[in-house]
């Protein structure tokens, strides 16, 4: 990109300034959290200045160079930036600058836990940058790794099996998902010789995709992204992760890890295989309410405040799901903000979480209550959190509610089947429902006696920090959504007789 | 200068004090009240320009709203939503009376709240932004933009009323009570909100935009056009929004447990804001709801049980502040029921092709009584709130002989008792009137014998409330001192009885306003096919007329004088003795009233069975179920779960080597892939 008329290749640096960081965090002998903070803080500097070029000019761009190229087969490092990339690329710089200052007391070998921090980010940058197929997977492998780490060596008590858990079910979802991605490039590449894993030369090969095919490979797919995003009853690793997670883990994991699932049914399912994406669609309008029922519904029997936190979001994602299968241009465009807002809130409401069990002592919703006497900041950020994510009007998760609602409206029209509206609605009702119970128990009414609250205290400088930029962004974005919805008109989803 | 280009600035004033208050207010010994005090003022003196501006305009003379070019918030689809202001005589009688009464309300916080120490930074941010919620769907331009501020004001009553949730000045046990009566105030009207908001699904899809402008021009053409199903059931959705917020049957139960909040905090809810802005939205959508006699018979119907069974909730209550909720229930049943009425003699005659119909009385009944009551029940409420600040106690029962101790408070009490029964010529008297008038017209035009039966609930409902409300005052003012451990501090300071003596003044003279103002103000006209608000009233000497010389206002003065006269031989006098009635309490309609009609009972169970227990079942499917099927697989594979348990050997060098082996496996398939597809 052209800036200040030099020519800076922003998407490069969003992948090295934090692998420079992931390098410098693990060598520095101390103060490995300043360095964190430092290179999250320039990677997102860089996102914000590409991300407001973006806004001014409406540009894609791609970058392209080679890396394998053999007779058999043509691996390219190409990478690509519209609309949807950039929010989850200015999401992810935003949350992992931060979870660094968040979590920048952490006493635990800071070395080790920053330098994963970082180390996420790579992967996570490039998993929303990847055009290339063999690139997409390796960053979507990368990202794992980190995070097994962070679960399994600053977790809680039962870290070691919600980390493997963690590990072997997503990775076994993502071998599913490499069989669909070879398929695919086995397909497109026909009779040549070459297997070629760019994006763009499956795009151009995908016309001629048969319906059977797409049908076939679109489950493929389909199921590694459902298992990240996740989907019931694909599910049962998320709680367990982010029950044991450090809340820098959480707050990543629910905030961009999660999106990578949706992200990629939006860029590969649906513009690679169009056709298949129409005979799946029941299906997924059908696994997409019962996430969002069924994730609302555990959420209230839940007593462990993290956990009801962790089912929400799988409710939540399911929001994203509905708005995905209703494939028109509209619901799309929902759940890309509904990807962006969820980022935002959860992140909130796990930092919260995490304040919590910190200082509280414990996070048993039983045990609390009446917390808003002594920790009465603590208090006002839960109940912003919990706002938003309710969708309260005027803050950023309505907006991707309302929309999602009105596009799955209109897509029951559209069949002639109103009925299954009432899911949807029913679970606005839920949610309010398990927040406002949640809130009624763990911080009004009397004050508990059933933990010693002596010396609690209340949120830190940096915590409070991380929280009131949250909080800021999600009344801002609230009160004026068409600053985010203007990237998402730069996601050219021009995919012909299928999304209008 | 033209000051109604500023309008928009009459919801921000407070939103700005709201901000301010909020950030600073800590630093500040008194929580800078004064600042949301100043607001209420500034948006009061604002909205009092603007009207002045409005009503001497030629916008008013020529029957028109005035509406700036409004700002798109978000476009998506084929879909603009926008954000913009809409001034018309509705919106101004709205914001007046709004602003006037909570700017009151404020001042009267100064005292009432004055012990709170540190907490008044949160009680003043809160009541700037239910002010500001309020004003900002009064000049909202469409029904998105009015959600919006209408679901701000739904969590500002949550705050307010949870205020004391985890510090109770009467103690532990109060403070989980408002805890949960916040919770229940939140999810009740919550239901009433997705209804609300999936009527803006619909009428966003059949009309392509939300706007008023664009709604309401030509609504009678798109009837035509046959969209009137689908108008019908959006604004039914609609409705249920109103039956959440405005607290009607049969979600009208999570008023009474709002009292849990503090006294002024009930004062604005059921004056000011909150439950007056589903009636507002019920005379807003005017053009809507008489598409259909039959929507606008619901409406009425609504209304009418409403009055009636919150008045008969009201008669056997001990509890001074719970009374008072009852009453504004049944008020608010009053002016729903009427604007029903009203609704349904146009919806009938523009079903029958008129062409211009001259007013309905049911809507001006309707918002004059909306704003009597603003006046009455938000005097009533802080003389109520002066009261407790006195004794430190709601129970009526250990009260008595206040009246000598507290002489303003008394009077002025006296004044918004004798203005809510309907005695002659205070302002509750003309609005009631009207209001039956209204019931009565589909009932003699032999419209609907529906409207008959509605009329005998609002005669009866005038005698309960005649009655309930004088019980309420001989109870506490009259007599001697029940209870002798009772300790009255005697009467509140003046920043509580300035506002009380100036409501006073409204709640007894308001009425008269009718006959030479607002009879052409509060008016909703159909002219030439065209809906028109304000302007072509009735001259005031007729309505003056017509209230004087229709029998039925007798019997229904009679019926409130009796209400009156049997509280004060039961209570005052103790001629009757109340016990002798009602066997000591223990007939079953005694009990069925003191328990609400079992409507706690029904919501909670509701919420048990469709809630926790469905939760419960989720929770153990999905422990057993889904994750024992994950758990069952992995054990499987791993042969057995002795091994498993050495996998889990806590040593981090064994898990890198594990996912070392794990990743040169999958390298070594893709290898294969490739080597075989190469080939």
């Amino acid at each position: 990109m052209e800036f200040f008329e030099i020519d800076i290749p922003f998407m490069l640096l969003l992948l090295v300034l934090p692998l420079i960081g992931t390098a410098f965090c693990s060598l520095v002998k101390r103060d490995a959290n300043q360095g964190a903070i430092m290179f999250s803080g320039f990677t997102l500097a860089v996102a914000l200045v590409y991300v407001c070029a973006m806004w001014t000019t409406d540009f894609t761009e791609s970058f392209s160079t080679g890396w394998i190229e053999t007779k058999y087969i043509l691996i390219n490092f190409d990478l690509y930036v519209d609309g949807m990339s950039m929010l989850m690329i200015v999401l992810t710089a935003l949350l992992v600058f931060l979870v660094s200052i968040f979590s920048s007391s952490e006493k635990h070998n800071p070395r080790m836990f920053f330098a994963m921090l970082m180390a996420m980010e790579v992967g996570l940058m490039g998993v929303y940058m990847a055009h290339d197929y063999f690139l997409f997977y390796i960053f979507w492998e990368i990202v794992l790794v980190p995070m097994y780490f962070l679960i399994s060596g600053w977790g809680g008590p039962r870290r070691h099996y919600a980390a493997i858990k963690f590990l072997i079910y997503t990775h076994v979802a993502s071998l599913v998902m490499l069989i669909g991605i070879f398929v695919m490039v086995f397909e497109a590449a026909g009779a040549s010789d070459q297997l070629n894993f760019t994006f763009s030369a499956v795009a151009a090969a995908a016309g001629g995709f048969d319906q059977l095919f797409q049908t076939a490979a679109f489950g493929l797919l389909f199921f590694g992204f459902a298992v990240k995003m996740p989907l019931v009853p694909f599910h049962t690793w998320l709680p367990d992760a982010h029950v044991e997670a450090p809340t820098a883990g959480s707050v990543l994991l629910a905030g961009v890890m999660l999106k990578m699932g949706s992200y990629g049914i939006i860029r590969i399912c649906l513009e690679v295989l169009p056709q298949g994406a129409v005979a799946w669609q029941p299906f997924m309008i059908v696994v997409a309410i019962v996430a969002i029922i069924y994730g609302a519904y555990a959420c209230i029997a839940q007593k462990d405040l993290k956990k009801m936190v962790a089912f929400s979001s799988i409710s939540h994602m399911g929001m994203v799901m509905l708005a995905i299968a209703t494939l028109s241009g509209m619901g799309i465009g929902f759940a890309i903000f509904q990807m962006f807002a969820h980022g935002l809130i959860t992140a909130v409401l796990f930092m919260v979480c995490g304040i919590c069990g910190h200082n509280a002592g414990t996070r048993e919703i039983p045990l609390l209550g009446g917390l808003a006497g002594k920790m009465p900041i603590f208090a006002a950020f839960m109940m912003f959190g919990f706002l938003a994510s309710l969708g309260l009007p005027g803050l950023v998760g309505f907006v991707a509610e309302f929309g999602i609602i009105m596009s799955f409206f209109e897509y029951l029209l559209s069949i002639d089947m109103i009925w299954p509206i009432i899911f949807a609605l029913a679970a606005l009702l839920l949610t309010a429902g398990y927040y406002l119970w949640a809130m009624q128990r763990s911080i009004f009414g009397k004050e508990t006696d059933r933990i010693d609250l002596s010396d609690v205290h209340d949120v830190n400088k940096a915590e409070g920090f991380s929280l009131g930029v949250l909080c800021a962004l999600i009344a801002l974005f609230g009160i004026m959504p068409s600053i985010v919805m203007k990237l998402i008109e730069v996601v050219p989803l021009v995919i012909s007789g299928v999304i209008v | 200068m033209e000051f109604i280009q500023f309008t928009w600035l009459i919801p921000l004033i407070p939103l700005l004090a709201f901000v301010i208050v909020g950030l600073f207010g800590g630093k500040f010994k008194n929580g800078l009240g004064s600042v949301a005090i100043l607001s209420a003022i500034a948006a009061f003196v604002l909205s009092a320009i603007v009207s002045y501006e409005y009503f001497t305009g030629d916008l008013f003379a020529a029957g028109l709203a005035y509406i700036p070019e409004p700002i798109e918030w978000i476009a998506f689809g084929t879909y603009t939503l926008n954000f913009g202001i809409y001034v018309d005589s509705l919106t101004c009688v709205m914001m007046l009376f709004s602003s006037f009464i909570s700017m009151l309300i404020f001042v009267y916080s100064i005292g009432y709240m004055g012990g709170e120490g540190k907490r008044k930074r949160r009680y003043y941010a809160e009541i700037a932004l239910f002010l500001a919620g309020m004003l900002g769907l009064i000049v909202s331009s469409n029904y998105l933009e009015m959600f919006i501020f209408w679901e701000i004001m739904g969590v500002c009553s949550y705050l307010l009323i949870g205020f004391w949730s985890f510090k109770h000045p009467d103690g532990d046990e109060a403070s989980v009570k408002a805890a949960s009566a916040a919770k229940k105030a939140f999810l009740v009207t919550r239901l009433g909100d997705v209804c609300f908001m999936t009527g803006l699904f619909v009428l966003l899809w059949a009309f392509g935009s939300l706007d008023f402008t664009a709604m309401f021009d030509d609504p009678v053409g798109s009837l035509v056009n046959g969209n009137g199903t689908t108008i019908m059931i959006g604004t039914l959705l609609l409705f249920g929004g109103v039956i959440g917020k405005s607290a009607q049957f049969p979600l009208q139960d999570w008023l009474p447990d709002a009292m849990a909040g503090p006294t002024t905090v009930s004062a604005l809810i059921h004056a000011a804001t909150m439950v007056k802005a589903g009636v507002y939205l019920v005379a807003r959508s005017y053009p809507l709801f008489v598409q259909n006699a039959e929507m606008m018979l619901i409406v009425a119907v609504i209304g009418g049980v409403t009055a009636f069974i919150a008045a008969s909730m009201a008669l056997n209550n001990m509890n001074l502040k719970r009374v008072l909720a009852y009453s504004t229930i049944s008020q608010l049943g009053y002016m729903i029921m009427a604007l029903g009425a009203g609704g349904y003699m146009i919806a009938t005659e523009m079903a029958h092709g008129a062409a211009d119909i001259d007013g309905a009385v049911g809507y001006t009944a309707g918002v004059f009584h909306m704003m009597n009551h603003a006046f009455f029940k938000a005097l009533l409420f802080m003389c109520a709130g002066s009261v407790i600040h006195a004794v430190g106690t709601e129970d009526m029962r250990r009260m008595g002989g206040l009246g000598k101790k507290m002489k303003i408070t008394s009077w002025t009490m006296l004044i918004g008792c004798l203005s809510i029964a309907g005695f002659p010529f205070f302002s509750g008297f003309w609005s009631k009137d009207m209001i039956m008038e209204a019931v009565m017209e589909p009932a003699v035009a032999g419209a609907a014998s529906v409207f008959l039966f509605l009329f005998v609930l609002a005669l009866i409902t005038a005698f309960m409330t005649a009655f309930y409300m004088f019980r309420l005052w001989f109870m506490t003012f009259a007599g001697k001192p029940k209870d002798e451990k009772l300790h009255c501090h005697g009467e509140s300071p003046v920043s509580m009885t300035l506002p009380l003596v100036i409501l006073s003044v409204f709640a007894a003279l308001s009425g008269f306003l009718m006959f030479f103002w607002l009879n052409d103000i509060i008016t909703f006209n159909v002219i030439g096919g065209a809906f028109v608000v304000g302007g072509h009233g009735h001259e005031g000497m007729d309505i003056l007329h017509e209230i004087l010389y229709n029998q039925w206002t007798y019997v229904s003065l009679a019926l409130s004088l009796f209400g009156i006269l049997l509280a004060y031989l039961m209570y005052a006098k103790k001629a009757i003795d109340p016990a002798r009635l009602n066997a000591g309490g223990n007939t079953r309609i005694y009990r069925a009233l003191t328990a609400r009609y079992y409507f706690p009972q029904l919501y909670d169970e509701i919420a048990l069975r469709l809630g926790y227990d469905v939760a419960k079942g989720v929770d153990y499917a999905d422990r057993n179920l889904i994750d024992g099927t994950v758990n069952g697989i992995s054990n499987a594979m791993m042969g057995s779960s002795g091994m498993l348990r050495k996998l889990h050997s806590g040593h981090v060098q064994d898990y890198v080597a594990y996912m070392a082996v794990g990743v040169l496996a999958v390298f070594f398939v893709f290898y294969i892939l490739i080597m075989t597809g190469g080939f």
